[in-house]
């Protein structure tokens, strides 16, 4: 007898795991937005190019050219591929993964301007400023 | 001081679902949460069940989740809990009672990276000769208590039982890359397979729940280079 393994998604998510969690959460989110965008770019063109499905082409078009979209995929992707870089490095090299909490830090202080310029213009450009 | 102690309850003989009781008890900013678990089964509630042996952070028995986070109650004090506590069984694991989960999948994985000195070659007269710096490689990883703070703390793991986990791929490290063992390729072999070390995103959830501190990521990370390089100097 006995309760059967206890992991649901939302105690999961509950667990304290502070900063490392954290990335992996937004690294899982990011990789799930990429294949969204892609699928959505991919469908959006090939339906573009036949009659019948021309409308609904223009339409996806339409979302993923929203600044609102953008800002969020953007959000996303770019985490997503810094924050790759950084576990791909300390798999590289293991011995600095003692400064794991550090690259963090670090991976934090690269994302954060490039995605606020990013912002910043697809914010000014979705305003039509 | 005054705290509250939230405890994850179930016993299978009787509830059908677990559910949560609230204790209120005195205690010292130096007190371990394990004191408080005590005094509870104690002096409130004798049918509260948890395992603990040592009390001194060396048998691994009583690792839970405090406050949402895997550590060793016998080492966890009220001064950082603050006065609210709540108390669940490790994640990932079947609970049998109470906050005492089934720790049997854990050691099977412990078990299948042969977690013992392998050596055919006919003993020395007096003992296999080993230097400090060949001791220092795998030093970090002989501290490992088995207490599963680091497995269970593992989103590979909650996903999928079947990966080895990292307390095992520790386990797996410090015979790996002791100088004196010969089976280190036999192991490499066994990690190598599909619930292996791959299955590690590198997410850390491990390291910071160590409560011996060890660098089990990078452990991991040393093995994955081992097998990418076949070398285990
Ligand atoms: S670093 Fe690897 S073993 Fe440790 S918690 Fe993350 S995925 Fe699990
Ligand atoms: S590596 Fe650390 S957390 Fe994992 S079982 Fe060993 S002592 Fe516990
Ligand atoms: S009771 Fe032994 S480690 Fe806590």
């Amino acid at each position: 007898m006995g309760l059967k393994r206890n992991v649901g998604l939302m105690e999961a998510l509950r667990y304290q795991g502070k900063g490392p969690m954290l990335t992996y959460i937004l690294h899982r989110i990011g990789g799930l937005s990429i294949v969204i965008f892609v699928g959505l770019h991919i469908l959006a063109g090939y339906l573009a190019n036949h009659a019948w499905g021309a409308n609904l082409g223009i339409f996806i078009n339409s979302i993923y050219e929203n600044w609102l979209f953008q800002v969020f995929i953007f959000f996303f992707a770019l985490f997503h591929a810094i924050n790759g870089l950084r576990i791909v490095i300390l798999d590289l090299w293991p011995k600095l993964i003692e400064y794991q909490r550090e690259a963090i830090w670090l991976e934090w202080f690269v994302f954060l301007p490039i995605y606020g310029i990013a912002l910043f213009v697809i914010v000014r450009s979705g305003l039509g400023g | 001081m005054e705290v509250t102690i939230k405890l994850f309850r179930y016993n299978p003989e009787k509830d059908k679902k677990p559910s949560y009781k609230t204790y209120k008890l005195e205690a010292l900013e130096t007190d371990r949460v394990l004191d408080l678990l005590e005094k509870v089964k104690g002096y409130q509630d004798g049918t509260l069940s948890f395992r603990r042996s040592c009390a001194h952070g060396i048998c691994g028995s009583d690792a839970m989740r405090i406050n949402g986070f895997n550590r060793l109650a016998c080492k966890t004090l009220v001064r950082d809990t603050g006065a609210k506590i709540t108390v669940q069984p490790l994640l990932g694991m079947r609970v049998i009672k109470d906050l005492i989960v089934d720790m049997e999948p854990f050691f099977e994985h412990y078990r299948s990276v042969k977690p013992w000195l392998i050596n055919d070659d006919p003993e020395p007269e007096k003992e296999r000769y080993q230097s400090v710096d060949q001791r220092a490689v795998f030093d970090d990883t002989t501290k490992c208590i088995l207490c599963a703070c680091c497995t269970t703390a593992c989103p590979s793991f909650w996903g999928n039982e079947q990966y080895v986990g990292p307390a095992a791929i520790v386990a797996a490290h410090r015979f790996i890359f002791d100088s004196r063992d010969k089976a280190a390729a036999e192991r490499l072999k066994i990690l190598n397979e599909v619930w292996g070390v791959y299955r590690c995103h590198t997410i850390f959830n491990c390291t910071l729940a160590c409560p011996r501190e060890i660098q089990i990521t990078r452990a991991i990370g040393e093995v994955k280079m081992a097998l990418t390089t076949g070398k285990t100097e």
